[in-house]
């Protein structure tokens, strides 16, 4: 075994660092001075939970009580009041900014329903905020989130170059340039069927990237599978053993069972899915979801070969990581509606491409 | 001196460790945290806020804290510097398409100064797939060799099969113990 260990005796150490050098405001220093002491506190007591439920208990009542004051001031910023209108939002919006510093201050003492929950209440808060913005200042739209799915152009290289890129100097980290052939890669491909067997995937951690208006499929059991850069595709698998990892994704139709469905920056897409544990997505819109319907010959060996439950589907439980509201759903995906659903998929035939 | 002096000697009578496990989502951390565990791996979920799991490994008290690692959710990170003794770093080494987004996020980890003192566990893991980059790959693509502020080594493991998840942990525990408990 050969660690690679830096041996330099450098050893940072933030104890001997009080803070003289670099200037932090006051209110910081006194925050972490409070947290220092919580955490001191907590370790004093060899049961540490008492410990935590007060704390727990302090912030919910802080919490519940910041709450207020921000409900009340935005109950009274109407546009009949217009002339204190913009000071008393200005003065909500700073009261819901420390309240969200509160919290991330708090989250190590919260469990993960407090923390949702208050994650979720200040959600709302930033939208009423934002509701009041638009009614009273027209003019100026505040816009909490200005991501646009934008889908950037499929640059070329396709080649397989084995070396990495060397750090930094690139920012974009799309660079396709770390595809070596041990992968099972299929990209840059334009309106194409591409139609893979068991003995190119089975098993094998597969991506597939830079493709528009194809058909795919991968009849067999991947590892792994990554989806990148699509456009106007139908891209059907078999079952993948771990996770699916879908990113820059538009237009598209994708079918396939799994662990996990992880979805990024993908709009306008169906999936129609078999999950064994949670399919996720952020900075999504207009994904849509329904239960897998698409089988092949295979797919029952393949199933055992993947090691997935076939009798645990969670298609419908998607988490969106940027909505924590969770008593309201996501404005971001829904289900399609069973008269909408896709039910008969199109039997390419191999040799129909060549 | 400071509490945090104080904090860390109350801790070494205890032999306790807070570790703290972070890294790109879909990296695996959850897996590496269950499997080391002993516990079911297929059921996981990408992870919505943190899990903690206090083990007890080589007569140590371990707070092994893993914390999700999507996009929405790295920005709270900070809240779980404090204290922590061991940093451990997974990267899947077969998701080269974000390889640089990795070396970014640890390189902005390493100058945190509430880290500073930690010791650093890069866990190259999925090795167990065909299509993985070895750990030397992702020892050159994660730029260790500039690191000169922690004390680090990087193991390539597979949270599916177990495959040196012990070793790797092994390490970290006698880095740190060799740092904090021996001095007194
Ligand atoms: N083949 C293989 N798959 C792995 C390995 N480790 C994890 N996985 C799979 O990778 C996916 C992601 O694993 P998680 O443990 O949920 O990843 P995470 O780092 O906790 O992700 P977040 O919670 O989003 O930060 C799951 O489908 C795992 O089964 C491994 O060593 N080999
Ligand atoms: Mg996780």
């Amino acid at each position: 075994m050969s660690l690679a260990m830096e041996t330099s005796p450098s050893q940072g150490n933030g104890d001997e660092k009080p803070s003289e050098t670099v200037k932090i405001p006051d209110r910081l220093l006194k925050r972490d001075q409070a947290r220092l002491e919580e955490a001191e506190r907590r370790k004093d007591i060899k049961e540490g939970r008492s410990v935590t439920e007060e704390k727990s208990d302090f912030f919910s009542t802080t919490f519940n009580t910041e709450r207020a004051t921000i409900d009340e001031l935005l109950s009274i910023c109407t546009e009949a009041n217009r002339e204190n209108a913009t000071k008393i939002l200005e003065e909500a919006t700073v009261k819901t900014q420390q309240l969200q510093k509160f919290l991330n201050d708090s989250m190590m003492f919260l469990t993960p329903y407090e923390l949702r929950q208050a994650q979720a209440t200040l959600q709302v808060l930033l939208s009423t905020i934002s509701e009041k913005r638009d009614d009273i200042l027209p003019k100026k739209k505040f816009a909490f989130k200005s991501r646009n799915v934008k889908s950037k152009p499929a640059e070329s290289p396709s080649t397989s170059i084995t070396e990495l890129p060397k750090s930094a100097s690139n920012r974009d980290t799309d660079a396709d340039a770390a595809v070596t052939p041990v992968q099972c890669v299929f990209s840059n491909v334009d309106s194409q069927v591409l139609i893979k067997r068991a003995d190119e995937i089975q098993q094998q951690d597969v991506l597939l990237t830079h493709l528009t208006n194809c058909k795919v499929r991968l009849l067999g059991s991947p590892s792994t599978l990554h989806i990148k850069h699509v456009r106007d595709c139908e891209i059907m698998s078999g079952p993948v053993s771990s996770s699916v990892f879908v990113d820059q994704c538009t237009g598209s139709t994708l079918a396939f069972p799994c662990q996990q469905l992880r979805t990024h920056n993908t709009k306008d897409t169906q999936i129609y899915l078999h999950v064994t544990s949670r399919a996720i997505i952020e900075d999504c819109q207009g994904v849509s979801f329904a239960p897998l319907t698409w089988t092949y010959s295979n797919m029952d060996a393949d199933f055992a070969v993947s090691g997935l439950d076939k009798n645990r589907n969670n298609w419908d439980q998607v988490d969106d990581f940027n909505w924590l509201a969770f008593d309201t759903p996501s404005p971001n995906w829904t289900v399609i509606p069973v008269s909408d659903r896709k039910t008969s998929w199109d039997d390419l035939v191999p040799a129909s491409s060549e | 001196m400071g509490l945090l002096t104080i904090l860390k000697k109350m801790k070494h009578k205890e032999r306790e460790m807070r570790l703290l496990m972070l890294g790109l989502d879909n990296a695996g951390k959850t897996t590496i945290l269950k499997k080391f565990n002993g516990e079911d791996v297929s059921t996981i979920s990408p992870t919505l806020g943190f899990n903690i799991k206090t083990l007890e490994h080589r007569g140590f008290k371990l707070n092994i804290w893993d914390v999700g690692g999507q996009k929405s959710l790295r920005s709270y990170w900070r809240n779980y510097f404090e204290s922590t003794d061991g940093l451990v770093w997974v990267v899947d080494s077969a998701d080269r398409l974000r390889l640089e987004d990795c070396r970014q996020e640890l390189s902005a980890l390493l100058t945190e100064e509430r880290l500073a003192g930690a010791t650093l566990l890069v866990f190259a893991n999925k090795q167990d797939l065909p299509g993985s980059l070895s750990k030397e790959a992702i020892q050159e693509a994660m730029a260790l060799d500039d690191i000169k502020t922690h004390h680090w080594c990087i193991i390539g493991c597979s949270a599916v099969t177990g495959e040196n998840l012990l070793m790797g942990v092994d390490w970290l525990l006698d880095d740190i113990a060799a740092r904090i408990f021996t001095t007194e």
